[in-house]
């Protein structure tokens, strides 16, 4: 078996193993560490001795076994008793799962990582290892923290669920909405960690957008019925379908519209536009099936002045219906400005001048600055562009918005 | 998100801490002892939560060399800070949610036990530079 295909094969298998064991015998923490050491096994063993008939079984059992050693050193260090006989595990004693318990497990575990007892950054940190299977190594390296940091972390936050007590299974009927919320958030957080321009760009943080996608296919195919998860899928997939010409030779960022759009990537845009189109027809529609849409009007623009900027419009007025940020807002006002004119969408921006953090950032000067531009109006653009470039803290950005107030003064 | 928190200090806070007489209180071995346990007890903190990237101290300014280019002559100055100035003493970089989290951890650093009389200088938090693009 070639090494992508055998990786795939654990990291797929990796949340079922883990959600069989904790169904039969509890310990999220200790049986996390049992699967990650029967994944380890195999990845060494398989290759070498060959596959066997049912990897899936390979593993529970091997993780199972792990998982009583384990606990048994655990309890020998606890309360220093011989009493370890008792632990014995009737794993050849149990039906073989069906297929639907595997999804039950998986969905129960994306839950469980998004408990509300985590922060942010250890749901995201113990969904990357529990869920998808990545070895701490790697999402340390993603996350560009030392291993042991990130050790520390998923142990830290893998002790929380222990002291909650959470049982293994699906969260109330009445709390659903609440943690669907955070797992689409936890989901949301991965992807975006891979646009994060940083001043280190790092080729693994690619891997994360695509690990992000494959966790939010899982949950989609757990979740069919839940329209805000085929909107996230959405919206990622039409995202990261432009990722291929975000960025020049030289690593500066490539604005939208500048784009090559032959570098898109066709099969994610048409992937994204038929799920939206079908969450679409059924309301109610949240802000991540309309952010999909949004990215999806601008993919199928063949160029930037084919965009359908009128129905950009719409999308961005129910959006700020559901979500008024500032950064909806902002963006609001430059879709208005392209179909009304640069007037209307500067007296957009106008109230939003007193939002305390939009002020102090750079991105309503270079809106304000684009918007003047437009207007023909040089003077102000051009001040707006330096206003822009001195509190912009991307030094490509800085670049990119000097150029531009450059532009103004010939 | 990562963020430096930084701490300054002067020659004569160096010098206060090794026990030479200035116009800052200076430390006793009790004192210094407080203060060593204080920021490893921070340090093991950081760390069992999975927050700390790295942190160092500083060794004092004076053994700072600053290397510069006069025109276009490579000029090395040992040494380059009057007593008083104040410059980077030591640094932690954290990974935590967000500036609250850092600032709460700045804000526990200032309770840091030390000689009576003495005062310490302010504490920054920089923001490591991670910003999300621009896009439509």
């Amino acid at each position: 078996m070639q090494d992508g295909a055998l990786e795939d094969l654990l990291r797929e298998l990796a949340p079922q193993v883990l959600g069989a064991l904790v169904r039969r015998y509890g310990h999220f923490d200790t049986a996390e560490d049992a699967v990650q050491e029967a994944m380890l096994a195999a990845a060494e063993q398989w290759p070498r001795e060959g596959r066997p008939a049912d990897p899936r079984a390979w593993l529970i059992t091997v993780a199972a076994r792990r998982l009583t050693d384990l606990l048994r050193s655990e309890r020998a260090r606890r309360e220093r008793e011989d009493r370890v006989s008792s632990w014995t595990l009737p794993s050849d004693r149990l039906p073989p799962e069906t297929a639907s318990a595997d999804a039950d497990d998986t969905l129960v575990l994306l839950f469980m990582c998004c408990h509300p007892a985590l922060t942010p950054s250890s749901q995201v940190a113990l969904a990357l290892r529990a869920i998808g299977g990545l070895a701490t190594n790697e999402i340390a390296r993603a996350f560009m923290v030392p291993e042991a940091t990130m050790a520390q972390r998923i142990s830290r936050a893998k002790g929380q669920i222990k002291a909650s007590n959470l049982p293994f299974r699906l969260p109330p009927e009445t709390d659903r909405t609440d943690r669907l919320q955070a797992v689409l958030k936890m989901l949301y957080l991965i992807f975006n960690e891979a646009y994060v321009a940083t001043t280190a760009p790092s080729l693994h943080r690619a891997e994360l957008a695509t690990e992000a996608i494959r966790l939010t296919r899982l949950a989609h195919r757990l979740l069919p019925e839940e329209d805000e998860v085929a909107g996230l899928l959405a919206l990622m997939l039409l995202t990261d379908a432009r990722r291929p010409a975000r960025m020049s030779g030289d690593g500066a960022l490539i604005p939208l519209a500048k784009q090559d759009r032959s570098l898109w990537d066709t099969d994610k845009i048409s992937e994204g536009v038929e799920l939206i189109e079908t969450v679409l027809a059924r309301p109610p529609v949240g802000p991540y099936q309309l952010q999909a849409a949004i990215a999806a009007v601008h993919d199928e623009a063949g160029s930037a002045e084919e965009t359908d900027w009128p129905q950009i419009v719409a999308l961005y007025e129910l959006l700020v219906r559901t979500d008024p940020s500032p950064v909806v807002r902002l963006n609001h006002a430059v879709a208005v400005a392209m179909v009304t004119g640069p007037a209307a969408g500067l007296a957009l921006l106008e109230p939003l001048a007193a939002d305390r953090q939009l002020a102090r950032g750079h991105r309503l000067h270079a809106v304000r600055a684009h918007l003047l531009e437009m207007a023909g109006d040089k003077d102000a653009a051009g001040q707006e562009y330096e206003e822009a470039a001195r509190l912009s803290t991307s030094p490509p950005e800085r670049h990119y918005l000097k150029t531009r107030a450059a532009g103004l003064r010939v | 998100m990562k963020y430096m928190i930084i701490l300054s200090g002067s020659q004569q806070h160096y010098d206060s801490m090794a026990g030479k007489d200035n116009d800052l209180p200076t430390w006793s071995p009790e004192e210094l002892d407080a203060m060593f346990a204080f920021m490893n007890e921070l340090n093991a903190e950081l760390e069992s939560r999975g927050e700390l990237v790295d942190g160092q101290g500083l060794a004092e300014p004076a053994l700072t060399r600053r290397v510069e280019l006069r025109d276009g002559e490579t000029v090395v100055t040992d040494g380059p800070y009057a007593e008083s100035k104040e410059v980077l003493a030591g640094y932690w970089l954290v990974d935590v949610d967000g500036i609250d989290r850092a600032t709460e951890i700045a804000a526990h650093v200032l309770t840091c036990p030390g000689p009576e009389g003495a005062t310490e200088p302010p504490i920054d938090i920089r923001p490591v530079q991670e910003a999300a693009p621009d896009e439509a």
